[in-house]
């Protein structure tokens, strides 16, 4: 790949918007976030390995269309920091009360890998305020044994060495054959630039130790009434896509569809595709609505 | 071939520039700072290390630490510890 192609591949604008109020949710919390584009509101939801600034370049598409809004979950990023990492369920709260502050009424919920979980606990607390979701390499139901083992290995890993150590574990796994293939070292080198800036080695820990919480049960997902799409690469080493469709059965509005050669984080391996699934969902989701 | 660590430095910033597309931000850049606090983005970063591997003929290894790509003299030091 020449620098030029990889200048065009590589472009993960990282900093924060100076000058953004951050928004109170519970007491003693506020949240970061950024609102772009108007419409129909998506909220992404951050898997611990993200900040809000991540999402740009993944969203700009949708951004056209919709209203996106990515924030900091409590205790990451540029949101408050508190003494102890919040619960599933504080993040929740936090979360509606980001869309009450935003005056949105009801949004599309946006997620990937560990922040499925929170989609969906979302969506089963407050169904009015959810008016579907988008769950990208999902970690619900299941085959939820085989993430929290892994995350487990992650945080050992973590905890025994450091951030660029605990990258160079989880990288074979969550990131595609394919694009680890076209993207050579030089490219793992970049992202996991990119990733070290993104977290300190406190809040993976408390993400990943929150993540190995919460009701496992696949049951939870047959109450779910908003539509609900599952975007699975089928080089995702957590699920496979026969899996796939079964998890996306059990909701009683899901569908699954699987992106070729992508992995676990599938937006990764086609920005433009998966924006594309996503808007064709939500356009179809809205005239049934 | 350039052989002491300042003539690496330099070739460095001419990679630098290119992949910039011009002096002016890569003339701000000081040896010792770090790359991206000098706002880098990991885009030109991962083109930095493309171009280097042209440039100076080696290959880049995955196991490299995050703090030999902190800044140009860093990077230059990499280079001057291949060759010996």
């Amino acid at each position: 790949m020449s620098a030029e192609a990889v200048q065009d591949e590589y472009y993960h604008d990282l900093s924060y918007r100076e000058g953004t109020p951050l928004v109170g949710t519970r007491e003693g919390v506020a949240l970061y976030h950024e609102s772009t584009g108007e419409g129909v509101a998506i909220t992404t939801l951050n898997n611990f390995f993200f900040t809000a600034p991540f999402w740009r370049d993944y969203t700009d598409e949708l951004a056209k269309h919709y209203r996106v809004v990515s924030y900091d979950l409590a205790n990451h990023g540029h949101s408050t920091r508190l003494e102890q990492e919040p619960t599933w369920e504080e993040h929740v709260a936090d979360l509606v009360g980001l869309l009450d502050a935003l005056e949105i009424d009801s949004t599309y919920l946006l997620a990937s890998s560990a922040s499925t979980q929170l989609a969906r606990d979302v969506a089963l607390a407050h169904p009015d305020r959810v008016r579907g979701l988008v769950l990208a390499g999902p970690v619900v139901g299941p085959q939820i044994r085989r993430h929290r083992m892994l995350q487990r290995a992650w945080l050992r890993t973590l905890n025994s060495n450091d951030i660029p150590v605990l990258f160079s574990h989880m990288y074979p796994e969550f990131v595609s054959t394919q694009m680890i293939e076209e993207y050579g070292v030089p490219g793992y080198l970049g992202l996991r630039e990119s990733f070290v800036a993104m977290s300190t080695p406190e809040e993976l820990n408390n993400g990943l130790a929150l993540a190995q919480q919460g009701d496992p049960s696949s049951e939870l997902l047959t109450r779910i009434q908003a539509p609900t799409l599952i975007a699975l690469g089928d080089d995702d080493i957590l699920l496979g896509p026969t899996a796939g469709h079964e998890l996306a059965a059990l909701f009683p509005n899901g569908r699954c569809v699987i992106m070729p050669k992508a992995g676990h984080v599938p937006f990764l391996d086609d920005v433009l595709g998966f924006q594309e699934l996503v808007r064709k969902f939500i356009e179809e989701a809205e005239d049934n609505a | 071939m350039p052989d002491t660590a300042a003539e690496v430095r330099q070739q460095i910033r001419e990679v630098l520039v290119g992949v910039f597309g011009g002096p002016s931000f890569v003339s701000q850049l000081q040896d010792a700072g770090s790359l991206r606090e000098a706002g880098v983005p990991s885009t030109a970063l991962v083109a930095l290390l493309v171009a280097m591997e042209d440039a100076f003929g080696f290959q880049w290894d995955d196991d490299v630490r995050p703090e030999v790509l902190r800044s140009i003299d860093s990077l230059a030091g990499h280079v001057l510890a291949l060759r010996n």
